[in-house]
């Protein structure tokens, strides 16, 4: 039970996490839409979109988990403790400054979806909206799942500082699934939007460049920014708890986390 | 090797050493890599023929398979592989080689596909190192399934060849933006117009636009032909052609230049040359030659490159080969592929090319036209700078030198001939109303005005019957000029008019050329470069003392001959080194083609004729000092751009062989020091930008020439 704790958490912060992937991915899913041959066809298509999805959150954990594992090898010298408590209290502090960052404190300059690199991906990942291939969704929630994004770098931290590959993959895949119903949704809601009205279409385009300001037509922007801070506080709680991990002294890890 | 070569579709660099040739659209296009053709093809492909997005979808399903077979193999290191029974660790093989197989032959293709073709002609190219390491990684790892191995290395091979595909679409995106600037430019031949034909309008090619044909545009519009306005008035920013970012007033009979920019108004155009004549199309032929002709140092560096990817090769084999006999067969394949992988030949062909063409674009921008990439050599090393006078430094305004009258009559003279001189545009009338407007003068009002064509102007002044104009005009009108007033005609653009009344001249304006205010501070920045100045001319040698001391310039030489030119600047060059000469490009070829660098300056349709090394539009005469200084910002950047590469392949490639690199680490590098290049040239050309950091600029950055850089021209 007490192994299946952190995953709890995490899952239900991926949940939380989620009312920001809406503002942010959920574009994405309305816009990939309905599949012409009925509900089911939809929902698969959705499935296979938030399956490449996750699998790079998969990829990027397994990858850091490697990386954090490949760290405390490094510090063969020292006891074990010590490298994985130096990996948790930079995670820790990592996944404080994001959730931070969801109550507006510590911003960043530039906005995330700016930068050079997620141009030319949301460049990509538009042209690829409008391929009817079955195979386009799956490459669409791939490169989807590499667009910057504060919430996946909390977790990768979480991830690295759980020293090895398999529970850097599970952190991921824990947060994607915690994801996945906010983002099957979405899909949905894109969907009723797009039997009502031709336009819904082009109404979504132009979020994929212009992020977060105009998301405001979608939800109502006080609900949203609870659910911003509802995101943050539990990374901040994912991060209080990990660099407890890393600083407290040893007795106080005897009970559970 | 020829000394031209073809340019890349998407990013306007010459193709080096071997050609990919595309169907883009139902046409045939050339790229210098896989990169660009993708790039390329997201942009530009067809909306309904899904090839595009297809290869997208390519790139995103391999990433996807590449991904899992990570996922797998980072699961294998980390457990210890012994804790696994030898029937599931052979299963799993057995499904990463199902993986990996699509992923190393669909999105590995086209870079097999390269390597076959270069193969074909007897040469090897990036791609060839990139297909023998992912296919030699793969054939190994297959071999070792069916021989019972327990080693693969499909994560290797997979993540190479996507992290090669990913790497070379990004670098090619960041490319394009070094030739950005010379878009508009370059894009003239593809430009399109509405044409009207018996009141209807089409949508039509400017290479199939005859003379004499009507052609709306639109406000916004880049006007795709030369002609003359035949309805509406709007104003044009003609800064493509000339450099200047200012907006000329356009009505019904105004002359227009194809890539200038139409404001506010619908313009109708009657064209005048075929839309294949056009200046636009032509300096964009010029571009595209000027970028395709290959520098020394571009020359030089293909041929190394050449031989580079041959013994990288050679190098791969010879480490693998090694570290067989020393240690495991796994460190020597590892090691092996290391080495191919690492190896980055493109970096090294990018280095002069690419700062080259930022160079071209920017001096584009600023109304400066460059035969060749090369000439930026040439301009990096001078020593000094030698004018013509004629036509190059004077303003082409008039100013009032002398004036001589009767006795105690200036004041009336002046008065008069400013009162005769209001309102007429002529720039002799001009220089005279500015004179008499410096004293404090004011024109009076004149009656039955009449401008007697090639004459003069007469009109009546209170009653008394005034004429201005040339010595012949005096005469035809019988009066007599004294002979005080028949100054000599001295060589040069001396111009004499005269002014009488009852019967008698009473004044003579003698009108020289004034100089160009932009020279002086112009002369003063090249002094300040450390460059030495130089004016030589066939004009008198007092009025060419005259000009040289105004303009600041160090020494001078007057009435001179063609030939006598000629040898006083070899002379010149022999005494401090390379020298440029600057003169209006038609009247002075000879003089031009003998200076280390020719540089012409004159108004946009001359231009067009003249044969120089550099050319430059006359109202942006005062970015000469500024050209220098691009020069040898763009030599500096050439030359860190080959020192960074060298010095890049030779310690990645030291590593590698050492064994200490793993391949996709190695993969990941390559792709990074590519990138490495196009920063570093990017940011280059930033700073020389930053320089000039003028109100114009800033201007033109707003105006509507960037943003339709965006739009279909």
């Amino acid at each position: 039970m007490t192994y299946f704790t952190p995953y709890l958490l995490i899952f239900i912060a991926g949940v939380a996490g989620s009312l920001h992937c809406i503002g942010m991915c959920g574009g994405f899913a309305c816009a990939i839409g309905p599949d012409v041959r009925g509900p089911t066809a939809t929902l698969r298509r959705h499935l296979i979109y938030n399956l490449g999805r996750v699998t790079t959150y998969c990829f990027i954990g397994g990858l850091v988990g490697y990386l954090g594992m490949q760290f405390m090898h490094s510090l063969e010298g020292t006891p074990l403790v010590i490298a994985q408590r130096v990996l948790a209290t930079v995670a820790g502090a990592l996944m404080i400054f994001v959730g931070m960052q969801f109550f507006g404190f510590a911003k960043t300059k530039q906005h995330a979806l700016n930068g050079l690199g997620s141009q030319i991906l949301s460049q990509a990942l538009r042209d690829l909206l409008k391929h009817p291939s079955p195979l386009a969704p799956l490459a669409f929630g791939v490169l989807n799942g590499f667009l910057p994004c504060p919430l996946v770098y909390a977790f990768a931290a979480q991830a690295a500082a759980s020293g090895g590959t398999l529970p850097g993959i599970l952190t991921m895949a824990v947060f994607g699934l915690g994801t996945l119903a906010a983002m099957l949704a979405m899909g949905g809601v894109g969907a009723i939007f797009h039997i009502q009205t031709q336009t819904a279409q082009v109404q979504t385009v132009p979020m994929l460049q212009l992020g977060r300001e105009h998301n405001g037509n979608w939800l109502q922007a006080n609900w949203r920014l609870h659910g911003l801070h509802i995101c943050g506080a539990f990374i901040l709680l994912l991060g209080i708890i990990t660099i407890a991990r890393g600083a407290l002294p040893l007795a106080l890890h005897t009970h559970p986390l | 090797m020829t000394d031209h070569s073809i340019l890349c579709t998407h990013c306007q660099l010459p193709v080096r050493n071997y050609v990919q040739r595309r169907e883009v659209n139902g046409e045939l296009q050339d790229f210098c890599c896989y990169g660009c053709c993708l790039a390329y093809l997201v942009k530009h492909g067809s909306r309904e023929e899904p090839v595009a997005a297809w290869l997208l979808i390519r790139l995103g399903i391999g990433t996807f398979l590449a991904m899992n077979i990570m996922l797998f193999s980072l699961m294998l290191y980390s457990e210890s592989v012994s804790t696994l029974s030898t029937s599931l660790l052979q299963g799993i093989h057995i499904l990463l080689w199902i993986l990996a197989t699509p992923v190393v032959f669909f999105v590995g293709g086209p870079f097999i596909r390269g390597a076959w073709e270069a193969a074909k002609q007897g040469q090897a190219s990036a791609d060839t190192l990139v297909s023998v390491g992912t296919l030699g990684a793969y054939s190994y790892s297959v071999l070792q399934i069916l021989m019972g191995g327990d080693v693969v290395y499909f994560d290797t091979a997979t993540m190479v060849v996507v992290l090669f595909t990913v790497g070379r679409y990004l670098e090619a995106l960041a490319r394009v933006r070094t030739t950005r600037s010379l878009m508009p430019l370059l894009e003239a031949e593809r430009a399109t117009a509405t044409v009207i034909d018996h009141d209807h309008e089409r949508e039509q090619s400017i290479v199939a636009i005859a003379a004499n044909t009507l052609v709306r545009v639109a406000p916004g519009e880049r006007i795709p032909v030369d002609g003359v306005v035949v309805e509406g008035h709007s104003s044009c920013n003609e800064e493509i052609l000339t450099g200047q970012s200012t907006n000329i007033e356009k009505q019904t009979g105004s002359t227009v230049y194809a890539g200038s920019v139409n404001h506010h108004g619908q313009l109708l155009i009657r064209t005048t040359v075929s839309g294949q004549d056009t200046y636009w199309v032509r300096i964009s032929r010029q571009i595209k030659q000027t970028l395709a002709h290959k520098t020394l140092v571009g020359r030089l560096v293909d041929r190394v490159s050449a031989v580079f990817v041959f013994a990288v090769l050679i190098l791969g084999i010879g480490t693998a080969y090694y570290w067989s006999q020393n240690t495991s067969l796994e460190q020597a394949l590892l090691s092996g592929m290391a080495v191919l992988v690492v190896a980055c030949p493109c970096a090294l062909g990018l280095a002069a090319p690419l700062a080259t063409a930022i160079g071209l674009g920017q001096a584009a921008q600023h109304g400066i036209m460059l035969r060749e990439g090369g000439v930026f050599e040439y301009l990096a090393r001078l020593k000094g700078v030698a004018f013509d006078k004629t036509g190059t430094l004077t303003a082409h305004s008039l100013a009032v030198a002398k004036l001589v009258t009767v006795p105690h009559e200036k004041r009336v003279v002046l008065e008069r001939a400013a009162s005769l001189a209001q309102g007429f545009a002529h720039p002799k009338a001009v220089a005279i109303l500015q004179t008499a407007k410096q004293r404090a003068i004011l024109p009076l009002p004149v009656t039955e005005f009449q401008v007697h064509t090639g004459m003069g102007v007469s009109a009546k002044l209170a009653d008394m019957f005034v004429a201005m104009g040339s010595i012949d005009f005096m005469h035809s009108l019988g009066w007599s000029v004294p002979r005080t007033f028949n100054v000599s005609h001295e060589p040069g653009n001396h111009s004499i008019v005269y002014i009488g009344w009852q019967g008698l001249a009473h004044g003579a304006f003698e009108l020289t050329e004034a100089l160009d205010p932009q020279v002086p501070p112009m002369i003063e920045a090249l002094h300040a470069e450390g460059l030495r100045t130089y004016l030589i001319s066939g004009d008198d040698p007092v009025v060419v003392g005259q000009s040289a001391k105004q303009a600041g310039i160090q020494e001078w030489q007057g009435g001179l001959l063609p030939l006598q030119k000629v040898e006083t600047l070899e002379e010149w060059k022999r005494r401090y080194g390379p020298v440029a000469m600057v003169g209006d490009g038609i009247n002075d070829g000879p003089v031009l083609a003998k200076a280390s660098i020719g540089i012409a300056v004159g108004n946009a349709t001359d231009l067009a004729r003249a044969s120089a090394d550099v050319t430059l539009s006359e109202a942006v005469l005062e970015r000469l000092p500024w050209l220098l200084k691009l020069a040898r910002r763009v030599q500096k950047t050439v030359w860190t751009n080959l020192v960074w590469a060298l010095s890049y392949n030779l310690v990645a490639l030291s590593l590698a062989a050492a064994g200490l690199l793993l391949p996709v680490i190695a993969a990941a590098l390559m792709a990074g020091s590519s990138m490495v290049v196009v920063i570093n040239s990017l940011t280059a050309a930033r700073e020389v930008d930053d320089s000039r950091a003028t109100t114009m600029h800033r201007q033109a950055e707003v105006t509507p020439v960037h943003f339709l850089q965006h739009k279909k021209v």
